[in-house]
Formats: structure tokens, sequence, C-alpha cells
């Protein structure tokens, strides 16, 4: 007895039971069909190895699937370090929304690339994995983990991204491994004092208040405004120059916030226009910076931009300004040094950047992975052959006065706090970078 | 395939031995993998039944009732706040905490239903996408919920320290049995409701709801409760992945996330728990761990830094996992419209009459 006929739309895929009991189509020539009917049973040999092929699609995407998840890395390495290399790892977003600061972690590459050419360091070279965390906290905890827990990491460097690093920070902590310095200003990372961790960084407040002073005592500005992003590196800054201006009676005459996602920036600058200032601070993205300058110029705003060192790629802000940041003299703060100084130190960067990396461009966040870089390879070169977590911590604690393409750092047993002084430059006609000041330190710092 | 006589066999959970046998081994493996895995994997696992979690709820709300949301992520947010401030400013038991924190989220589901009643298709979308955007932005700008800085989960302590018990989970170990204990009542408890008059409600409205209507379901509360739950689920997943992560910001549950999350099921297939399960196994372990170390692969990872560097960009290789898994997801899609799921049912079809 034939209790289901189940044509579906196509009307080649059949299933009939008979009891309860699936039958192939051959078995069913028993049952009574009509024409119609039995040439599309038969057709389901053809739909038999169409299906066979769909399976066997889905069997090869699992395979390789499975082959990535079996890699598995090498064999659990407890130190980080061997006879013959020093693993260091680094995080940072190679692609999604921030990719334009991947630069950071191919930038610390360079430092080692140029010591493994020179032989390594007491026979050791240094490996160094870069992980793709896509800007997203649970990407880099991934990547972390799996660095530490599947290669053995000995040290980390940089770490773009307050959340991201801010997420790992913990873990790290935790498992004792060194890290030199996540590429943030945030009070997170100081406050409270970690002992796995060391910052060169200058934190916000000190960039902030470097550049009110200025702002107030060079350039004898009597009306400064602020514009900030509404958040913690904003809020950080604003507390900082207000901080400062009271130390000078002052107030500031405006403090714009802005979100962090608001692209329509005119009624902010208009309130600030509206405040007659003649310097306004700024502490915001490179996207919103570019957009309040061109807003200002548009609006016939006549003032001074100044704003933070995120912003002290100069080559990229006049691209997205369309050289307005040029044109209009914009200053900003600097944490490293000029890119094309005329040194033995850039000199020897930018060659190595010509040999290893021909394509990258030897720009501000591309020297930060340098910068962070730099006093690692500088303290496994003291330690030398008798490696050791505890060895290379205690040179780190005793670094005094260090400076490489970086801020000058000083750290202690009890102070791994970044750099308090940083550098004021203003960006010339032509987009070349002038500097105003030189390393100034925040004297009245309350870090 | 198989013949229904009574009610009961529709509704039962085993539906063989065989199920029973396969049931059992899963469990069993489940409950030895951190015998034999590294910590690193218990993240990936912790993260992936987290996902699994979510994925179920959001499937009980667009493959089983036929509503669209792209505001999941914003549920998910309100789970992992609620649980932590709760935790943090009430000194409220982890337990209690997360079930409250699910309710709230279930709360504001219940108050996207609403709209969902007169809205359909991309309508819906939108309002959904506005609601998942909001909540970020409502976070980042609200001081009591740690602004656009974010928070850090507290200690995760099942006990009640009230009472001066406390019991703090820090392994990864503990809190991977602790995400499996809840991710195996959650999918049970999907199980079920699909099996129940409200479950059935859900499929009503989505074959037709004029027809569901006509034949006396209530739409306004079947719609609504639809989204609830879905928003429970996420709630009760974001309140543990707040503690698989230990940190998160309102930039954590952006628009992607919520794509991520109706990927999942798509590619795992619409309407079915186990579609959900596989495909929020697969998506995560894709976007995380897919081509992260091909670099280190002996000999195919220097071949193809060598053809990123010499044809590609400098992030060419990077972005290779992200092609790779658009690829994947567009693969299955064509040949498999009906998902991962979709896949199982033919194999199993294709074996029962074997070899014939």
């Amino acid at each position: 007895m034939v209790q289901e006929l189940n044509f579906k739309k196509r009307g080649e895929d059949a299933n009939v039971y008979i009891g309860n009991k699936l039958v192939s189509p051959r078995i069913t020539g028993i049952c009574k069909f009509n024409k119609r009917q039995i040439s599309s049973i038969n057709k389901k040999g053809g739909e038999k190895a169409m299906d066979l092929r769909r399976i066997r699609v889905v069997m090869i995407v699992s395979l390789f699937a499975l082959f990535m998840f079996a890699y598995d890395g090498q064999a659990k390495q407890e130190t980080g370090f061997d006879d013959k290399e020093i693993r260091v790892g680094q995080w940072g977003p190679q692609t999604g929304p921030a990719a334009a600061w991947g630069n950071v972690a191919r930038g610390s590459k360079l430092v080692f690339d140029i010591v493994n050419d020179e032989g390594g360091i007491a026979g050791r070279k240094i490996k160094y994995f870069i992980r793709d965390d896509q800007y997203n906290p649970s990407q880099a905890v991934a990547g972390v983990r799996e660095l530490v827990e599947k290669q053995g990491i000995f040290a980390f460097v940089g770490g773009v991204s307050t959340a991201s690093c801010s997420a790992v920070q913990g873990y790290l902590l935790e498992k004792e491994i060194i890290w030199i310095s996540p590429c943030t200003g945030a009070a997170t990372f100081y406050k409270p004092f970690n002992p796995y961790l060391w910052n060169m960084w200058p934190s916000y407040e000190n960039d902030a208040s470097v550049i009110a002073k200025f702002a107030i005592e060079k350039k004898k500005f009597k009306k400064i405004a602020m514009f900030y992003q509404n958040d913690g590196y904003g809020l950080d800054s604003l507390d900082s120059v207000k901080y400062r201006l009271s130390k000078k009676n002052m107030e500031l005459v405006a403090a714009i916030p802005v979100e962090p996602i608001e692209s329509d920036l005119s009624s902010q600058i208009q309130k600030l226009k509206a405040s007659g200032a003649e310097a306004v601070i700024a502490f915001v993205g490179p996207k919103q910076a570019a957009i309040a300058v061109k807003t200002s110029v548009s609006l016939d705003f006549k003032t001074q931009w100044m704003f933070s060192y995120n912003l002290s790629d100069y080559e990229m802000m006049n691209k997205i300004t369309d050289g307005l940041w040029a044109k209009e003299g914009v200053i900003t703060s600097a944490f490293t040094q000029e890119p094309f100084a005329k040194n033995e130190l850039t000199a020897k960067y930018t060659a190595a950047v010509k040999k290893y990396a021909p394509t990258e461009r030897w720009s501000i966040f591309y020297m930060a992975g340098v910068v962070v870089a730099e006093p690692l390879v500088q303290v496994l070169k003291k330690v030398g052959k008798n490696l050791s977590t505890k060895a290379v911590a205690d040179e780190l604690n005793k670094i005094k006065n260090f400076q490489g393409v970086g801020p000058k750092v000083t750290w202690t047993a009890t102070n791994h706090m970044g750099p308090k002084s940083v550098q004021i430059w203003q960006c010339g006609p032509k987009g070349e970078i002038i500097t105003l000041q030189k390393w100034t330190e925040n004297e009245i710092s309350r870090d | 395939m198989d013949m229904k006589r009574a009610y009961y066999e529709d509704i039962e959970l085993f539906k063989s031995g065989v199920i029973i046998f396969w049931t059992i081994s899963l469990m069993i493996v489940l409950f030895t993998i951190p015998l034999y895995a590294s910590n690193y994997y218990l993240y990936l696992f912790n993260l992936i039944m987290v996902h699994v979690i979510i994925a179920v709820g959001l499937n009980i709300l667009v493959g089983s009732t036929g509503q669209i949301s792209l505001g999941h992520a914003g549920f998910f947010a309100i789970g992992a706040y609620a649980t932590v401030l709760l935790m943090t400013k009430l000194q409220v038991p982890f337990f209690a905490a997360i079930i409250i924190a699910a309710f709230i989220s279930a709360f504001f589901g219940f108050i996207l239903g609403l709209p969902a009643l007169r809205l359909e298709g991309p309508y819906l979308t939108i309002a959904t996408l506005a609601f998942g955007l909001a909540i970020m932005h409502i976070i980042g700008h609200t001081d009591i919920f740690g602004g656009r800085t974010g928070l850090m989960a507290p200690p995760l302590d099942v006990g009640v320290p009230k009472l001066g018990w406390s019991w703090i989970l820090k392994t990864d170990v503990s809190k991977y049995y602790l995400i499996l204990i809840f991710t195996i009542i959650m999918v049970l408890v999907a199980i079920n409701i699909l099996k129940t008059k409200a479950g059935r409600a859900f499929v009503a409205i989505r074959d037709s709801d004029i027809a569901a209507e006509v034949i006396g379901i209530n739409l306004t509360i079947y719609k609504t409760l639809s989204f609830a739950v879905s928003a429970f689920y996420a709630g009760i997943a974001g309140g543990l992945f707040a503690f698989v992560l230990g940190f998160f910001d309102p930039v954590t549950f952006n628009l992607l996330l919520s794509i991520y999350f109706l990927v999942m099921i798509v590619v795992g297939g619409l309407g079915s728990v186990m579609g959900s399960i596989t495909g929020a196994a697969f998506i995560t372990y894709l976007m995380y761990a897919l081509f992260k170390n091909v670099r280190e692969v002996p000999y195919l990872g220097s071949f193809l830094v060598t053809i990123s560097e010499r044809w590609l960009t400098i992030t060419g290789l990077d972005n290779m996992s992200a092609i790779a898994l658009g690829l994947v997801m567009i693969g299955i899609m064509l040949f498999e419209p009906l998902g991962i799921f979709g896949a199982w049912i033919r194999v199993k079809k294709y074996w029962k009459t074997w070899p014939f």
C-alpha cells in the first residue's frame, strides 16, 4: 500500500513509502503509476548524481576547515624562548575599521628584522608574530591566547586600541608576560601599577597640558576653547586643560563635546565660532579632525587648531583634508622625533624600510611600532645569554633616559609610567614639519 | 520520514535509540574536552557556546516566527551590562543577576516586538537595526554604564557572597562547565518551546500571519512573545559573554555583530535548533581561527606570505581570512540554500537508501 507519494515542485524527487518504510524507486515499479510519474521517478538517478556532487562539495569544504583546525602550531612552549629564538608577539588591526593603524604592528617587525640580520641576540633570533584583531577585543583575546598557549611568547610589544589592550591586560599579567607599552595614553594601564607592563606613551593628560601650556605661554592666546571626544580620551584631556588654565586664573571660553560617530560638526563649530576662541585644543579622532577643520574653513571661523599627538601624521591628514592641514597651519603635539630628522638612527631605519618593507610608508604610526620595540631589543642585548623574564624585567626597571626615535623614558621598579614630555609641531605650507618646541615636560603632572 | 502514530511520538525528545546513543556520546565528548584541549581552545569553545545560545534564540525569532532582527547585538549588550552592573553595584549573586538581566533583555524584546506587529520585511529590519545602534549609543552616553571606556567584569562568583558563601570560578575550565550547562539547558528549552502550542503558533505566523490569525492565534501575544524569548536568550548569552571576555565596551556590540548572528543561523539552517548550533560553531570558528595562524603553517605559510607580498598588498594575507569567510558563506548559500542543516538532511537521506 502506498502511504505517501511526495513530489517536490520540480517533480523529480520522489519519496515513496510502503508502510512506514522508504522504498527505493526501483521497487516502486510494483505500484501503479501513470507515465509521467514513472518518468519522473526514473529521473531520480540524475538527481542522485547531483546529490553526490553536492555532498562532495560540502565534504571538501568541511575537510578544508578541518585541516585549518588541525594545524595546531608547534608543541607548547612554556618559556617563550629557546637556544635558537625568542618569540615576541603583537596584535593589531590589519583589517577592519581601524586598519589604517595596522602599520604599528608591522613597524615593530622592522626593528626585529634589523636585529636578526645583524645575527640576532646572543645567538638567538627574534621570531615575531602578528595577530589581526580587527579592532575587536574578543579577537585580540583569541589571538593573544593562541600566541601564548600555542606558540609560547616571551614578550608582547605595542597593541593598538584601548579596548583590546584592556581586554588582554589581566590575562598577560596573570601569565607574567612582559608587555612593553600599549599604544594608548589611557590611564588604566598605569593605574594601578602593573609589574609586567611598561608604558611608553605619554598620557593624554600630560599631552593636553603641554599643548595648553604652549598656547598660553608661547602663543599668548587669551581665549582658548576645547573640542573633545566624549570618552576617556577627550575627558582626560579636558580635565587636564582646565587644570592648566586654572593655574593661570584662566577659563575655557567654550568646551564642546562630540560623539565619536558624528560626521556633521557644523553646530559644534558654530558654537566654537560664537565663543570667539583664538585657539581650539581638540582631542578627537582623525576623521572628525578633518571634518572640523573643513567645517571651520567653510564657516569662515579663523582660529588656531591644536590637536593631540594621535594626529601628527601630516601626510595622511593633508590627504584627508585636501591640503587644509597645511593651509591652516595646524599645530599638534608629537611623541616621536621627526620622521626624516637628520641623524644616524633615522638613516638606519629609513634604509631598513627600503630593504625589508619597500611598500611601507615611513610615517608616524609605523614609527610607533619601532618605538615600542626599541627598549625590548636594547634590554635583550644587555641580558644576553642568561635570558629569563625576571632578568629582562629587572633590566627594564633600570632603564634611564632611554631614547630611540620616540620620547625619552625612565622606568623604575615601582614606576612604569610613560614619559611626561611631548614635542609641539606645526604643519608647514608644504605639509612639512616645523618643530615649534622641543621635548617639553608637563611640570604640573598629577599622575 | 518517520511515521508518527501518536502525538507523543511527535514531541518526544529522543526519537530513537540511535539518537540517544549519539547524544550521550556527544555529551561525554563535551564534558571531557577540558582534559585534552588547551586553554586557548576552551576560550574558543566558550565563545562558541555563547554564540550557540544567541543563535538558538535568534532562530526562534527569525527561522521559526519569520520576523527579522538586526538588533540582537543590542540585547546581547543589555544582557552583558545588566549582569555585570547588578553584580557590581547591587551585589546580586551571579545566577540571580544573569536571570534578571535576561528578563530585562526580554522586556526590551517585548517592546521591540510591538512595532513588529505593524512592520514587515525591510521596515522591521530598519526598526530593529535602529534599536541595536541606539542601545550601543545610550550605553556609550551614560556614565553609570561605564560610558565609552567600557566595563571590567568582576570575578565570576557563582555563590552568594552576601551570605559568606562564595565560590569564585577563575579558570577557563570552570567557566567552560558553567557555560556548557547553561547551553545545554537553553538548547533543551528551545527544542521544547518549538514543540509546544507557542512553537506551533510561531511557525504558523511565519507561514502566513493572516491564516494564523484566522485559526485563532493571537498575533499580538505570539509575535511579541517570540521577540521576548529571543531577547531572553540573547540576554543569557550576553551575561556569559561578559565573563568570557572579562572586558567590554559599547563598540564591542556593534552592527557587524548583529549581522554575524544572522549569518550564523542562515548558514546553519533557518528554523532548526541543530542548524543554529552548527552554524554558530562553524562561523565562530571561521571568525576567530581560520587563517589566523596561516603564517606559521610549515611550507604553506611562507609560500602564501611570498605570494601576498608579491601580488597583493601588505595586509593581503590578513584580508584572505575575511575573504575565505565570505567565500565559505557564498559557497554554502549556493550549494546548500538550507544551510549546514540542509546538507546534513541530504547526507542522511542519501545514506538511508544506501547501497541502492
